[in-house]
């Protein structure tokens, strides 16, 4: 019995999850799909989807970048205290932070390259490098003086429920797409992540490819933390902290394999827009707002869990 | 408490006292200790409360829960893999712990030990699923982090035990010789038997050899699952070890102690082990160097602290610290294979 | 005659060390340690300023933990402690886990006042000198109450679930509304979410789904209170009342704005300069009066009031003016009411 190709693919089982759960959750609350609601479900898929990004370019290389959070406070306080301390304009101070996101990424993807240490150590080394810096430079206290255009793309809808945050969002997830799928550099990274042995014997040099995607990393990281500015409407320090479990628990919910070589872009939309629904919901019901970890933990092992039968079913047979 | 790979050096290729003074100099604990003294002295001078017998006891007492976090995580990394649950495994043994002594008024010698059966357990839970699916410890233990610890909020509504008994924070706050915490002495004591264990027993060369090379130890007849499993348990048995530590120092079991998730533990498990010269890939082991490794590290947290360094640029400077050791590590690994010193 | 000189050096470079701590040892150094960063700290600092100046104090510090966690506050207390401070206004991260540090201070000699949130006793603190949150959260559900016309269903927003303070002000609130005899009903208590992400997240997504079930707002701590006010201005319809907690600009431009009805004042800033006051009297051999006139809380039978005022629409624009009358008075009759001194 052969199931249709497009149910097969990665991103169908979470595309259902979403649509069951919306359908289920406003049978029992009808304000669940209201626009406001809608709005405010999309403000935190926003963000978030940039954030599970950042961590999937590094999942396709088979690697894990646990400095992303790190890199994205740092980002969001550099950008808040340019525009505060220094008075520059907003989108100077933007690109200045995605700038010092992506050097952060560089420095390493350079160590990773050059060293051949593990990923795991240097990003959980750099990760505390940034964090302290990051609350070095605030002291632990958010930068307040956030200029009222940053607040409004922050907050503001662009038409219908739509906020002005799902811009930068959709041109990510474009973006991601044709990389991975289309252009060159995408498919070295899902080469590199597959098999690099393989991919260095045809021609793929894996360090760059690693600087790259460490790079992009960094500044998705980046991106995510300046949005998150807006969002907040100040630059809190603390940004970033929470994003580990989120960042790996998207693309894996998504169908990414950890080893590396494949990951779905749409997939990761879908499981990233599947914690925003799982959070709103267990808010909604009054249910434990403690269950929320536990539930994105189990829903992780049972992803994983599917992911891992889908891989010996198909090298079975 | 040797590096359990040293090996003599080759005596044909270099002269022979040269070659074993060079060989002992260029371990990663001899470096260790360098590091340490010399730290000491640096903040011992330049400040004024270091050498104080009250800061050293403190230190003493921070290190000895560090190193006890440390050694949990490294005893799975010997097996090559991780477990990023160690913090929430911990704060899970404490409410338990807090709960048998508050809830049902039981005695420490039930309650302790309870304690770290149920590090144990949970340390099982992880071990079985990582066998069973055969999928990383990484993203299983990332899952089960979430999963033990928004289960352990859920059933102690985040309250926190205050009520323990008072013998265990008296044990916190006894001194010996004005100095010694008898919480280090516990954290020495676990590291000799970690040694035991890893140079002495059959479970403890099984486990190296599992993490060295898991389908060769197959082969030889070590039942690789089931050791797993079996590290992953003393993993959790240690992180109970920890939390109960840490609850002596405090009087109270808080759901709060390890950070959120407990994910606050994260960095000093790996620094020690990593550090101390472990192998992420496993099959390589030095309890000596963990143990030096958490001490460094908690060394210097509290001296940059004395020097006023500013309390939040310490992460970065234990960052830097790790980034350096690890590279300053490659660095000596390759100049001892380049001297034809034995590893 | 090598070795003696050794020794003579060694023995000038003690003396040379030991004369300064010896000299420092009389004067007062306070710390002003708060339970992690947050911005109701932040007049903290300037308390200590003033006062290391007012009162001639050798320092008067506010050093912060890296983060909200137990164990960072104790190491940062024991450190400073190391480092020559002798005396402490702390913030205690949890109210009977921070009495084994508090104690080991005190046992080294350096006297310790609780301050913004007390210690449970027993404890060897002087005593707890801050709002009394509790009864500042029932006269802020009262004045909600009112505003809501004496009927209706209130959502409580408040602060740490480690913070001592957070079951007081819930137990409040809970009582406040249970005088109304039914016509007043708390329908829902979103705690911890004291920092921006948590309030943002969880106070968005409730009203989202309910703001259609609630008339009234109360918010007992700071971030929640900033959250909500930004929240009722983007609803916009005014029908939710709110009373909010403490002085952050966006809170007050609401009140003015008419989105949030008023707000309850703490006194952070009398906190840090009359504690800093006190221990440096206390230095100086003053002794705590063993039958002041304490005020009995639920942690502690030796609490000091530092003052809370409810401030509306007509009394935010001189918030500022309001808190320094109360800490004037406080501070007048402080000596005399509380210290025996010699």
């Amino acid at each position: 019995m052969k199931t249709p190709k497009f149910m097969r693919a990665d991103w169908f089982g979470p595309f259902a999850i979403v649509v069951v759960a919306s359908v289920g959750i406003t049978i029992f609350d009808r304000p669940f799909l209201s626009p406001f609601n809608i709005q405010i479900l999309l403000l935190a898929t926003a963000v978030n989807v940039v954030v599970a990004m950042s961590q999937m370019i590094i999942i396709a290389i088979g690697q894990m970048n646990l400095a992303i959070g790190a890199i994205g406070g740092l980002a969001a306080v550099c950008f808040a205290g340019l525009m505060q301390v220094w008075s520059f304009p907003p989108a100077l101070a933007a690109v200045a932070a995605l700038a010092i996101g992506a050097a952060a990424g560089l420095a390493n993807g350079a160590i990773i390259a050059r060293t051949g240490v593990s990923a795991f150590i240097v990003t959980l080394a750099s990760l505390s490098i940034f964090k302290g810096a990051d609350l070095g430079i605030t002291r632990a206290q958010p930068f307040y003086g956030i200029p009222a255009s940053v607040k409004a793309f922050g907050n503001a809808t662009m038409f219908g429920p739509i906020p002005w945050l799902a811009l930068p969002a959709a041109l990510v997830i474009a973006f991601m797409w044709r990389l991975l799928y289309r252009q060159r550099i995408g498919r070295y990274i899902l080469a590199v992540g597959g098999n690099a042995s393989a991919a260095e014997l045809s021609g793929v040099s894996i360090a760059q490819t690693t600087l790259w995607a460490h790079g992009l990393s960094g500044f998705l990281a980046a991106l995510a933390g300046v949005m998150l500015v807006g969002r907040l409407q100040i630059g809190q320090p603390s940004i970033g902290d929470d994003w580990l479990i989120l960042s790996f628990a998207a693309p894996v919910i998504g169908g990414a394999v950890l080893a590396g070589g494949h990951v779905s872009v749409f997939g990761t939309l879908f499981g990233v827009i599947i914690v925003a629904i799982i959070t709103q919901a267990l808010v909604i019901f009054q249910i434990d707002p403690y269950f929320v970890q536990v539930v994105l933990g189990l829903l992780i092992l049972w992803t994983v869990g599917v992911n891992r039968l889908r891989e010996l079913r198909l090298a079975g047979g | 408490m040797k590096d359990s790979g040293a090996v003599r050096p080759h005596e044909a290729m270099t002269s022979g006292a040269r070659a074993r003074f060079a060989g002992a100099v260029l371990t990663n604990e001899f470096g260790l200790v360098l590091l340490i003294l010399l730290f000491g002295m640096l903040f011992a001078l330049g400040t004024r409360g270091f050498a104080s017998p009250f800061n050293l006891f403190t230190l003493g007492r921070i290190m000895a829960i560090n190193i006890m976090i440390g050694y949990s995580m490294m005893v799975v990394i010997v097996t090559g893999g991780l477990d990023l649950s160690v913090g929430a495994i911990g704060v899970c043994a404490a409410m338990f712990f807090g709960w048998l002594s508050q809830r049902l008024g039981l005695p420490l010698v039930v309650t302790i030990p309870g304690a770290l059966a149920m590090g144990a357990a949970l340390g099982a839970v992880n071990g079985q699923l990582i066998v069973r699916s055969g999928l990383h410890s990484f993203i299983i233990t990332l899952a089960t982090m979430s999963v033990f610890f928004g289960f352990m909020e859920f059933v102690t509504r985040a309250q926190a035990f205050r009520g323990l008994p008072p013998a265990i924070l008296a044990v916190g706050r006894m001194r010996y010789f004005g100095y010694v915490s008898p919480l280090l002495l516990v954290s020495a004591g676990v590291g000799l038997g970690l040694s035991a264990l890893y140079r002495l027993t059959p479970l403890g060369r099984e486990m190296l050899a599992a993490g060295a090379n898991p389908a060769a130890a197959e082969l030889s007849g070590v039942r690789v699952k089931r050791v797993i499993v079996q590290c992953h348990m003393l993993a959790g048995a240690l992180a109970g070890i920890a939390a109960l530590m840490a609850i002596a120092r405090t009087g109270a079991a808080i759901p709060s102690m390890a950070g959120d998730l407990g994910q606050d533990w994260l960095l000093p498990a790996f620094l020690g082990p990593v550090l101390g010269g472990a192998l992420l890939s496993g099959g390589r082991v030095s309890v000596l160097g963990a143990f030096l490794g958490s001490a460094l590290v908690s060394e210097l947290t509290n001296g940059l602290l004395q020097f006023r360094v500013g309390e939040f640029w310490v992460q970065t400077y234990l960052g830097l610290l790790l980034m350096a050791a690890v590279l300053i590590d490659l660095a000596r690994r390759k100049l001892v294979a380049r001297l034809g010193v034995a590893p | 005659m090598l070795r003696m000189t050794h020794a003579l050096i060694a023995a000038a470079a003690l003396a040379l060390a030991l004369v300064p701590a010896a000299h420092a040892a009389d004067a007062t150094r306070v710390a002003l340690v708060p339970g992690g960063p947050h911005p109701y700290f932040a007049a903290w600092e300037k308390a200590g300023q003033d006062a290391k100046k007012d009162f001639n104090l050798g320092a008067a510090d506010y050093r912060v933990p890296q983060k909200w966690q137990l164990s960072e506050q104790n190491s940062l207390l024991e450190s400073l402690l190391s480092q020559g401070y002798n005396a402490f206004l702390v913030f205690p991260g949890d109210p009977v886990g921070s009495n084994a540090t508090v104690q080991e201070l005190t046992e080294n000699g350096a006297p310790v006042i609780a301050t913004a949130g007390c210690l449970k006793e027993p404890t060897t603190a002087l005593f707890c000198f801050g709002t009394d949150t509790g009864h500042s959260a029932y006269l802020g559900t009262k004045e909600l109450i009112k505003a809501m016309g004496g009927k209706g269903r209130i959502a409580h927003f408040t602060g740490f679930l480690v913070d001592p303070n957070t079951q007081l002000r819930i137990d409040a609130v809970e009582q406040a509304a249970k005088e109304t005899n039914g016509a007043v009903k708390v329908v829902q208590v979103i705690a911890d979410i004291d920092a921006p992400g948590p309030a943002e997240e969880k106070i968005n997504a409730y009203l989202a789904a309910h703001a259609n079930d609630v008339d009234g707002i109360i918010t007992t701590a700071w971030v929640p209170a900033v959250v909500a006010s930004n929240a009722l201005r983007r609803i916009g319809d005014k029908r939710i009342k709110m009373v909010a907690i403490d002085h952050d600009p966006v809170v007050l431009k609401a009140i003015k704005d008419g989105f949030v009805n008023g707000t309850m004042l703490q006194n952070p800033y009398g906190q840090g300069y009359i504690g800093s006051y006190a221990l440096d009297r206390i230095r100086h051999g003053c002794k705590v009066k063993k039958d002041a006139p304490f005020k009995t809380i639920a942690l502690t039978n030796r609490f000091i009031d530092s003052g809370t005022v409810y401030a509306d629409k007509s009394a935010v624009d001189n918030y500022v003016g309001a808190m320094q009358a109360i800490t004037k008075t406080i501070f007048a009759g402080f000596e005399k009411t509380y210290l025996d001194c010699p």
